[in-house]
C-alpha cells in the first residue's frame, strides 16, 4: 500500500514539474531570495571557475607526463611570495577542480571518453611518450613493462584540458550573468535559466581540442578532427558525472564492501551535487567543502549580508549556506541543460512534440526529483529584510 | 652535539606531540579563512626531525650496551612510580621503524586525504598516535607502556572516528575503543597487582622479580593472564579481534599504521613483558592457544573477504597470532623478527590498497581487475608486499621462518603445521587478491585508473625498497633478547630438516591454489548452498560478532536496564513511600517560592535557628546533666 | 584570620548582594569579585602552607558558647586544604558560568556565596559542633538554589534533597553528641576528642549512624537516589558545585571523623565497607548505562566514582588515604567539567536526551568544541593516562589492592564500565549526521567555554604532575592513621 501511494505521489510530482517546466518556469521555485542567492553564488562560482579553468589548462598543457608536478598549482609563476602563500594554504583549492576532473574521467560518457580508447589516440600518445622521454631510458623501460601507465596519464590530461575548456565557457556565462543582474536585466529565476541557456547554446558546438608541445614538436592529443564539441562531449558528461552521479563521500558513506552501500553500477550513483546533503559541509570526508571554502572569498556583498542575517550564526556556518545556495544555482543550470537538450521547445503547442518532450522530461525528472530539489523548494523562505 | 642529542633522546616521541598541539588553531576552527595544510606540513616536519634525531642516536648506540633514563614521576607514601626509557639498539630500531613508517604514511596522507578539509585534525591525531608509538618503542617501564597503550586506544578511537558523520564509523569507533579497553582494564588489574607484589614496574626489575617471586600458582596464573589481556586487545587476537575489522572504516593512512605498527606495539609490550607473562605455565599456554586459534581462524576469515582492506586486516591478526605463539614459547627473537618483517610488508600492502581505493572509488575486490599495466607503483607494491609476507619468495618472512626452523630453536611439528597453514592461506589470499585486483579484464569501476599522485607513489616506492632491504634483518639478526640461549642442536631433528622445504612448498601450493580457484565476481554468488554457507561463515567472521551481541552485550545492557529499574522502582520507591508523609510540607514550601527575596533570607535564618534549636533542645537535659555531673 | 576570611568574605558578599538593592550586572560582578578574593586568599594560604608540618595550620580558636562546649575553632591541614581550594575555584567557576540573564540575580548570587561560605566553614571547622553547623548551613541555600532555579520537577527534587541531607545531618549530629557523651569530653573540639579512645563496641555504636549520615551525603548505594534527581533538576552551576564540592563534604567527613575518631571501629567494619564501595561503584556504573538523560549519566557516574573514595578509605594505608584525597580533587574537577559541558549542550540545544541529540560534532552548525572537550572529559573520567582521573584512580586501586583485592578488582571493572556508558553517550550525541531539528543552534563563544578550559588545564596538569596534589595530603595521611 505504502509503495503504491509513494509511486503515485511521485508520478503526481513529476506531472507537476513537467507542467512547471512547460509554463516556462525553472525547476527551482522563483522567489526574490532564490534569485539573490543564485545570482550571487554564481558570481563567486564564476570567479572560482575562472581560476580552476586556467589552472586545469595550465596543468594539461605544461605538466603532462611529469612524475613530480610539485608546482602544478602555480600556473608557472614561482616566486617566494607565492610559495609562502602556498605553504600557508592561502590559495584556492585546485584539488577540487582535479576531484571533479577525476570523477568525470572515471564516470566517462560522451565522445571524449570514446575517443580516448581509439587507435588514433593510442598512436599519438605513443609518439608523445617516445618524444618526451627520448633521453630517459628508465621511463621508456617502465613504459615497456607497464604499457598503459603513461597513456592512462595522458587520458587524464585530456580530461584536465577538456574540463578546463568547459569551465572557461561556464565561468564567462556566470560572470556575465552577474554583470547583467547588476545592470538590472535579470529579474527572476526563469531569467537566470534563460541567460544560462543562451550561453550554452551560443557555445554548443565550440570544438574541444588538446595539443601539447615537446621541444617544439606539436602533438594533437585531441585533434580537431575528432569532432568533439562543448555541449555534447563536455557539458553533458559533466552534468551526468558531477551533478548526478558524483563519488561517495567517505564522510557519509561506508566503502565497506560487505555493507553494500555503494552500488555496483556507477550509473546508479546518486552522490552528485544535486543530491548531496549540505549539512555535513565543512566536516571530515566531504570534498565539496573545498569548493564552498573557495567561494566564500568571492561572495558579493548582498549575498554575504543575506547569510549574515538569515542564520543564527551569521557567517559562522557560511559554508553550509553557500552550499545550499550553490545547490539552488545548480538546479538552474540543470534546468538550462534540460531545456537545451530537449527534442523540441518546451512551450510547443504541437501535441506530438509535447508527447516527445514529456517522455524526455520524465526521464530527467525521475532522477532529479530524488535529489534535494523537493526539499529545497519546500523550504519556507525567510523574508528578505531591507538592508 | 652528539652528547646533547644523546642526553635528550627521550624527547624524540615528544616532537610529534608538539606538532599535534601546533595544529590546534586549524583543527579547532580558529583559522578559517585559509586552509589546514600548514598543520600537515608541520607534522611531517616534526616527524622528520624525530626520524633524523633517532637515526643519529641509533648510529651512536649501535652495538653498545643498553642504558636507561629514569624519571621519578611520583613518589607518594611508600610508592615510587618510575618512568624509564631505554637506549638500546632494539628500542631505537623500533623507534626508527615507527618514525620512518609514520613519515611515509604522513606524506602518503597528503595525497590520500587531499580533498579532506579536516586535514589538520587528521594530522594532529597522527602526531598523537606517533607520540604514543614512539614512546612505547623507548619505554622501559610497564606503567609508562600502559599509559601509552591507553593513549593508543584513544587515538585509535579518534582516528577510526575521524569521519564521525558516517553511520558505520560511529559504531566502529566505539567498538574499537571498548574492545581494546577490555584488554587494557585487565592489564591495569595486572599492573596494580604487580605493583603491589613486586619491586617496581620496570621491565628489568620485573625480570628479576619473576625469578624470585613467592606467589601461589593460581595468583601467578591470573596475573599472567591479566598481563597478556592488554596485548590481546591491541594485537586483535581472539576473542578481542573484531575491532580491527571494523576499524577499517577509518581513513586508510591510519589503517596502514594500525595494521603494521600499532598491532606491533601491542606485541612489543608483550615481548617486553615476556618474563612476567610466562611466570605461570598457564599464561604461557594461553598465549600459545590464543595465538594458534587466532592464526588459524583469521587466516580462514581473510580468504572469504571481498573488501580489500578487510582481507588484509584479518591476515594481520593471523601473523600476530604467530607472534603470540613465539612469545609463548619464549622465542622472543623470532617474535621480534616476525613483527618486523610483517610490519613493513603489511604497511606496503595497505599503501597499495589505499591507492587502489582512491583511484577506483571502491573497496570491493570483486568489482576490480586489470589495474596492472596502468598502475605500476601500486601493482609492484602489492607484489613486493605479498612476497614479503609469504615464505615462497626469498624476502623477509621467508628468512624469518628460516631462522625459526633452522635448528637453533626448539620447535615441534604442531608449530610447523600452524606456520605452514598460515603461510598457505596467506599465499592463497594474497594471490587471490592480486589476481582479482590487478589481472584480468577491467570492470566498470577499474576502467579508468591512472596511477596515484606522487605524494602516494613516492612512499610506496620507498617502502618497496625498504621491504627488499629488510630482508637482511632476519639474515643478520643476532640474539639480543631471548632470555634463554637458543639451542644449538647437534643433530637437527626431523622437523628442522623438513621445515624449510615444507614451508616453501606450502607457499607455492598457496600461490597455485590462489591462482586457480574461482573468484567471486561482482555481486554474484555461488549457487552451491554448502559453499555459500562456508563463504558466509568466514566472511562474517564466524558470526562472532553476533555471538557477542547475544552474550556479553546483551548481558551488560540487560543488567543495566535491570539495575536502572531497581533503582527507580525499588530503591527510590521505598524512599518515596517514606516521604509521602512530607508531601504536604513540600507543597507548603513550593507555594512560598513566589515571595520576595527578603522572605527567603528570613526563612534561612529561621531554618538554621530551628535546626539549632531542635538539636539542642533534644539534648538539653543530657548536656545539663553532663555539666552538673562534672561540677 | 585568613581562615575566617574564607568564610566571612563570601558571607559578607552574600549579605551585600542580598540586602543592598542593586541593579543590572552588579550582583554578578560583586559575586565574581568576592569569589576571586576568596580564591586569592586560598592561594596565598597555599603559598604559606608548611608541607613539612602534618598538623593543623593557621589555626584560630575562640571560645564561642562555652556552656555547650562549642568553640569557634578553625584550622587547615593537608586533608582539608585541597578541598578548600577546590571550593574556592569551583565557586568562581559556578558564578562565571551562570547565565547573565538569570532571574532574581540578587537572591541567586547571595545563595551561591552563602553555599560557598558554608562549605568552606565545614572544611575548616575543627570543632564537631561547628562542623555540623556549617554542614547544615550549606543545605539551606542549596535547597533554594534547586527549588527556585531548577528544572520542571525542581520542587520534588529539592524537597528530596532537603529531607535526605537533613536526615544525614541529624545522624551525624547524633553520633557527635554520643561521642561527647561517651568520652565524657568537655567540649566538641576535634583534637581533644581524638585523644580519647573508646572501646570497640562504643565506637561501632557511634560509627553506624555517622556512616549512614555520611553515606547519604556522598552518596553511597542504597542512599543515593536523591542525587540523580537533584542533579537533573539543578541548573548547571549548581550541579557543578554539588558534584564538585558538596559531595566532598561527605567523603571529607568520612576521613576526618569516620577514620579519625573511630579508627578501631572503622578497621573492624572496613571489609564490609570495601564490599559496599565496590557494589556502589558497579551499581552506579550499571545504572548509568541505561540512562537517556546526559546529566543523569554524569550523575550516576558520580556515584560510581565517589565510591572509590570509600574504597580507598577502607584500606587505611598511607597511600590509600592520600589517594582518597586525590580522588576527591580529581572527581571534583572532572565531574564539574562534565557538568559544565552537558550544561552547555543543554543551554544551546534545549535537550539532554541521547535519543534526540545527534551529530553535534558538525563543525559548521554543531558544537564541535564542546564535543571535543566532552570527549576529553569522558576520557579523563574513564581514567585515561595523562589526565588526573588515571593517576588518582590508580593510586586508589594500588592503595587498596593489598588490603582488599577483590573489591578493588570489582571497582576496576567499574572503571571499565565508565568508558562504556560515556562512549555510548558520546557516539550517540556527537557522532553521526546532525539532526534536522538542530540546524539552528546558537554558536558557543570562546568566553562561554573559558571555565571548561580552566578545568581542563588543571585536569591535564595534575594528570602529568600528580604530586602537585598529593604532596598536600601525604603527611596528613599518617596523622590520620595514628590513632589518637
Amino acid at each position: 500500500m505504502v509503495g503504491i501511494s509513494v509511486k503515485r505521489s511521485k508520478s503526481l510530482l513529476i506531472e507537476q514539474y513537467i507542467a512547471k517546466l512547460e509554463r516556462g518556469e525553472a525547476l527551482l521555485d522563483d522567489s526574490s531570495q532564490n534569485l539573490v542567492e543564485v545570482v550571487g553564488i554564481l558570481k563567486s562560482y564564476g570567479v572560482v571557475l575562472d581560476a580552476y579553468s586556467i589552472n586545469l589548462c595550465y596543468i594539461a598543457n605544461t605538466q603532462f607526463l611529469k612524475l613530480f608536478p610539485l608546482f602544478k598549482y602555480f600556473n608557472g609563476q614561482i616566486n617566494p611570495n607565492k610559495v609562502a602563500k602556498f605553504v600557508w594554504h592561502d590559495r584556492l583549492n585546485y584539488e577540487y577542480a582535479e576531484y571533479c576532473m577525476k570523477a568525470m574521467f572515471w564516470h566517462g560518457g560522451g565522445g571524449l571518453d570514446t575517443y580516448l580508447d581509439t587507435p588514433e589516440f593510442a598512436a599519438e600518445t605513443e609518439r608523445l611518450v617516445k618524444a618526451y622521454f627520448k633521453y630517459n631510458p628508465l621511463m621508456l623501460a617502465l613504459h615497456k613493462a607497464f604499457k598503459d601507465f603513461l597513456p592512462e596519464q595522458m587520458r587524464q590530461m585530456a580530461y584536465y584540458s577538456a574540463l578546463g575548456q568547459f569551465w572557461r565557457v561556464m565561468s564567462d556565462i556566470f560572470l556575465n550573468l552577474s554583470d547583467s543582474y547588476d545592470r538590472g536585466e535579470i529579474k527572476s529565476i526563469p531569467d537566470v535559466v534563460k541567460f544560462i541557456l543562451d550561453g550554452l547554446v551560443a557555445d554548443a558546438t565550440r570544438p574541444i581540442t588538446y595539443t601539447v608541445e615537446v621541444r617544439g614538436q606539436e602533438f594533437d592529443i585531441i585533434p580537431k578532427a575528432a569532432g568533439l564539441t562543448f555541449l555534447a562531449d563536455t557539458a553533458v558528461p559533466y552534468v551526468e558525472a558531477i551533478f548526478f552521479r558524483g563519488t561517495p563521500f567517505t564522510g557519509t558513506v561506508s566503502y565497506n564492501a560487505q555493507a553494500y552501500e555503494i552500488p555496483y553500477d556507477p550509473g546508479m550513483f546518486n552522490y552528485g551535487a544535486l543530491y548531496a546533503d549540505p549539512l555535513p559541509i565543512g566536516g571530515a570526508g566531504i570534498p565539496p567543502t573545498l569548493l564552498m571554502q573557495d567561494m566564500r572569498h568571492f561572495l558579493p556583498d548582498y549575498l554575504r549580508q543575506l547569510y549574515q542575517h538569515q542564520s543564527i550564526r551569521g557567517t559562522g556556518d557560511i559554508r553550509v549556506q553557500i552550499c545550499e545556495s550553490f545547490q539552488k544555482s545548480m538546479f538552474c543550470v540543470t534546468t538550462a541543460a534540460v531545456k537545451g537538450l530537449a527534442p523540441y521547445p518546451l512551450d510547443t503547442q504541437n501535441s506530438e512534440q509535447q508527447a516527445a518532450n514529456r517522455k524526455y522530461l520524465k526521464g530527467w525528472l525521475n532522477r532529479i526529483l530524488e535529489s534535494q530539489l523537493v526539499k529545497v523548494n519546500s523550504q519556507i523562505q525567510t523574508e528578505l529584510k531591507p538592508v | 652535539m652528539t652528547d646533547f642529542l644523546l642526553e635528550n633522546s627521550w624527547v624524540i616521541p615528544i616532537y610529534s606531540l608538539v606538532g599535534a598541539v601546533i595544529t590546534l588553531p586549524w583543527s579547532l576552527g580558529i583559522i578559517r579563512k585559509t586552509g589546514p595544510r600548514p598543520a600537515a606540513y608541520i607534522n611531517i616536519l616534526m616527524t622528520l626531525v624525530a626520524f633524523v634525531h633517532g637515526t643519529i642516536i641509533f648510529n651512536l648506540i649501535w652495538a653498545k650496551p643498553a642504558r636507561q633514563f629514569v624519571f621519578h614521576w611520583l613518589q607518594v607514601a611508600d610508592l615510587d612510580l618510575v618512568l624509564s626509557f631505554e637506549l638500546s639498539p632494539v628500542s631505537f630500531g623500533a623507534l626508527e621503524l615507527v618514525t620512518g613508517i609514520s613519515l611515509l604514511v604522513q606524506i602518503y596522507a597528503l595525497g590520500y586525504m587531499e580533498k579532506d578539509w579536516s586535514l589538520a585534525r587528521f594530522f594532529a591525531l597522527m602526531g598523537f598516535f606517533e607520540t604514543a608509538l614512539a614512546g612505547l618503542a623507548l619505554s622501559d617501564s610497564l606503567l609508562l607502556s600502559y599509559c601509552l597503550l591507553e593513549a593508543l586506544t584513544l587515538s585509535t578511537y579518534l582516528l577510526v572516528g575521524f569521519w564521525y558523520a558516517q553511520p558505520l564509523v560511529v559504531t566502529a569507533a566505539r567498538d574499537a575503543f571498548l574492545t581494546k579497553r577490555v584488554g587494557d582494564i585487565a592489564l591495569l588489574m595486572g599492573i596494580v597487582a604487580l605493583s603491589s607484589y613486586g619491586e617496581g614496574l620496570n621491565f628489568s626489575q620485573l625480570e628479576t622479580w619473576v625469578e624470585g617471586h613467592q606467589l601461589n600458582p593460581t595468583v601467578s596464573a591470573l596475573l599472567g593472564l591479566a598481563l597478556i589481556a592488554g596485548p590481546i586487545g591491541k594485537c586483535a587476537q581472539f576473542p578481542l579481534n573484531l575491532w580491527l575489522d571494523e576499524a577499517m572504516e577509518g581513513p586508510n593512512p591510519a589503517g596502514i599504521m594500525r595494521n603494521s605498527i600499532v598491532v606491533s606495539a601491542g606485541a612489543y609490550v608483550l615481548i617486553k613483558l615476556e618474563p612476567a607473562t610466562t611466570l605461570s605455565p598457564i599464561s604461557a599456554d594461553a598465549l600459545i592457544i590464543v595465538g594458534a586459534v587466532t592464526a588459524i581462524g583469521t587466516s580462514l576469515m581473510a580468504i572469504a573477504q571481498i573488501d580489500i582492506k578487510r582481507a588484509l586486516s584479518h591476515s594481520t591478526s593471523a601473523y600476530l597470532g604467530l607472534v603470540f605463539i613465539a612469545v609463548g614459547l619464549r622465542q622472543v627473537d623470532i617474535a621480534f623478527l616476525l613483527l618486523f618483517s610483517h610490519a613493513i610488508a603489511k604497511a606496503l600492502l595497505f599503501m597499495s590498497a589505499g591507492s587502489v581505493i582512491l583511484t577506483t572509488n571502491n573497496q570491493n575486490v570483486s568489482e576490480m581487475g586489470g589495474l596492472w599495466s596502468r598502475m605500476p607503483a601500486t601493482s609492484l607494491s602489492f607484489l613486493v608486499g605479498a612476497a614479503g609476507l609469504i615464505s615462497f619468495a626469498p624476502l623477509g618472512m621467508f628468512w624469518t621462518y628460516q631462522r625459526w626452523f633452522n635448528g637453533a630453536w626448539d620447535v615441534d611439528w604442531w608449530l610447523l603445521g600452524i606456520v605452514m597453514f598460515v603461510n598457505l592461506l596467506s599465499a592463497v589470499n594474497l594471490t587471490r587478491l592480486f589476481r582479482v585486483i590487478f589481472l584480468g579484464e577491467p570492470q566498470v569501476k577499474t576502467r579508468r585508473a591512472p596511477e596515484a599522485p606522487w605524494q602516494m607513489s613516492v612512499p610506496m616506492v620507498s617502502l618497496m625498497v625498504v621491504t627488499l632491504i629488510a630482508t637482511f634483518a632476519p639474515i643478520h639478526w643476532s640474539f639480543w633478547l631471548s632470555p634463554n640461549i637458543p639451542l644449538s642442536l647437534e643433530q637437527p631433528t626431523l622437523v628442522h630438516q623438513y621445515a624449510i622445504p615444507l614451508l616453501i612448498a606450502s607457499g607455492a601450493l598457496g600461490c597455485v591454489i590462489g591462482s586457480t580457484i574461482g573468484v567471486r565476481r561482482a555481486w554474484s554468488r555461488s549457487s552451491n548452498f554448502t559453499f555459500r554457507f562456508f563463504q558466509d561463515l568466514l566472511a562474517y567472521d564466524f558470526y562472532v560478532e553476533q555471538l557477542y551481541k547475544v552474550t556479553v552485550i546483551a548481558a551488560v545492557s540487560n543488567l543495566a536496564k535491570l539495575t536502572s529499574w531497581i533503582d527507580r522502582y525499588v530503591v527510590d520507591g521505598a524512599v518515596n513511600l517514606v516521604s509521602i508523609a512530607t508531601i504536604f510540607s513540600s507543597n507548603a514550601l513550593k507555594y512560598n517560592t513566589s515571595g520576595q527575596y527578603q522572605f527567603y533570607i528570613v526563612t534561612i535564618v529561621l531554618g538554621v535557628g530551628l535546626l539549632l534549636w531542635t538539636m539542642l533542645n533534644g539534648q538539653w537535659s543530657m548536656v545539663t546533666n553532663y555539666w552538673s555531673s562534672v561540677m | 584570620m585568613m581562615l575566617s576570611a574564607l568564610i566571612l568574605i563570601p558571607l559578607l558578599g552574600a549579605v551585600i548582594i542580598g540586602l543592598v538593592p542593586l541593579k543590572g550586572k552588579s550582583p554578578r560582578n560583586i559575586a565574581i569579585v568576592t569569589a576571586i578574593s576568596v580564591l586569592a586568599i586560598s592561594l596565598i594560604l597555599g603559598s604559606q602552607f608548611d608541607l613539612q608540618q602534618p598538623g593543623l595550620q593557621f589555626a584560630e580558636n575562640i571560645p564561642w558558647i562555652e556552656w555547650i562546649g562549642l568553640n569557634y575553632h578553625l584550622g587547615v591541614d593537608g586533608l582539608s586544604f585541597p578541598l578548600v581550594l577546590l571550593n574556592s575555584l569551583l565557586t568562581l567557576i559556578a558564578i562565571f558560568s551562570t547565565s547573565t540573564t538569570i532571574a532574581r540575580p540578587r537572591l541567586y548570587y547571595a545563595m551561591l556565596l552563602l553555599l560557598s561560605s558554608g562549605a568552606a566553614g565545614a572544611f575548616l571547622a575543627q570543632d564537631l559542633l561547628l562542623f555540623f553547623l556549617f554542614y547544615e548551613l550549606e543545605i539551606v541555600p542549596l535547597y533554594f538554589l534547586i527549588a527556585i532555579w531548577g528544572g520542571a520537577k525542581r520542587g520534588y527534587a529539592a524537597m528530596k534533597f532537603l529531607l535526605y541531607t537533613a536526615l544525614s545531618g541529624i545522624l551525624v549530629l547524633a553520633s557527635f553528641l554520643g561521642l561527647v557523651w561517651l568520652t565524657e569530653a568537655s567540649s566538641f573540639d576535634y583534637l581533644s576528642l581524638r585523644s580519647h579512645t573508646l572501646p570497640l563496641n562504643a565506637q561501632l555504636l557511634l560509627l553506624a549512624p555517622l556512616l549512614v549520615g555520611i553515606f547519604i551525603k556522598i552518596p553511597i548505594f542504597p542512599f543515593h537516589t536523591w542525587l540523580p534527581d537533584a542533579h537533573v533538576e539543578a541548573s548547571t552551576p549548581i550541579s557543578v558545585l554539588l558534584a564538585g564540592v558538596l559531595l566532598k563534604l561527605g567523603t571529607y567527613a568520612l576521613l576526618r571523623f569516620g577514620v579519625g575518631l573511630f579508627f578501631d571501629g572503622w578497621v573492624y567494619l572496613a571489609p564490609w565497607l570495601a564490599i559496599l564501595a565496590s557494589v556502589s561503584a558497579l551499581y552506579g556504573a550499571s545504572c548509568a548505562i541505561a540512562q537517556k538523560d546526559m546529566k543523569k549519566v554524569v550523575a550516576y557516574s558520580s556515584i560510581a566514582h565517589m565510591a572509590y573514595i570509600l574504597l580507598a578509605a577502607t584500606a587505611t594505608t598511607r597511600l590509600s588515604m592520600t589517594a582518597a584525597v586525590f580522588q576527591m580533587v580529581s572527581h571534583g574537577l572532572i565531574s564539574a567539567f562534565l557538568f559544565l559541558l552537558v550544561g552547555m549542550v543543554y543551554k544551546k540545544t534545549g535537550s539532554r536526551d541521547v535519543d534526540v541529540l545527534r551529530g553535534l560534532l558538525n563543525p559548521e552548525k554543531g558544537l564541535p568544541v564542546t564535543g571535543g572537550l566532552m570527549i576529553l572529559g569522558v576520557m579523563a573520567s574513564s581514567g585515561l593516562p595523562g589526565m588526573v582521573g588515571f593517576i588518582s584512580e590508580f593510586l586508589v586501586f594500588r592503595g587498596s589492592f593489598p588490603i582488599f583485592p577483590i573489591p578493588t578488582l570489582l571497582c576496576l571493572v567499574g572503571t571499565g564500565l565508565t568508558a562504556v556508558y560515556f562512549l555510548l553517550v558520546i557516539n550517540k550525541v556527537f557522532f553521526g549526521r546532525l539532526t534536522e531539528g538542530l540546524t539552528q543552534i546558537p554558536p558557543v563563544k570562546w568566553k562561554e567555554h573559558a571555565p571548561a578550559f580552566v578545568l581542563l588545564l588543571l585536569i591535564i596538569a595534575f594528570g602529568i604532575k600528580p604530586d602537585w596534589v598529593t604532596h598536600w595530603s601525604e603527611l596528613q595521611a599518617i596523622t590520620l592513621l595514628t590513632n589518637g
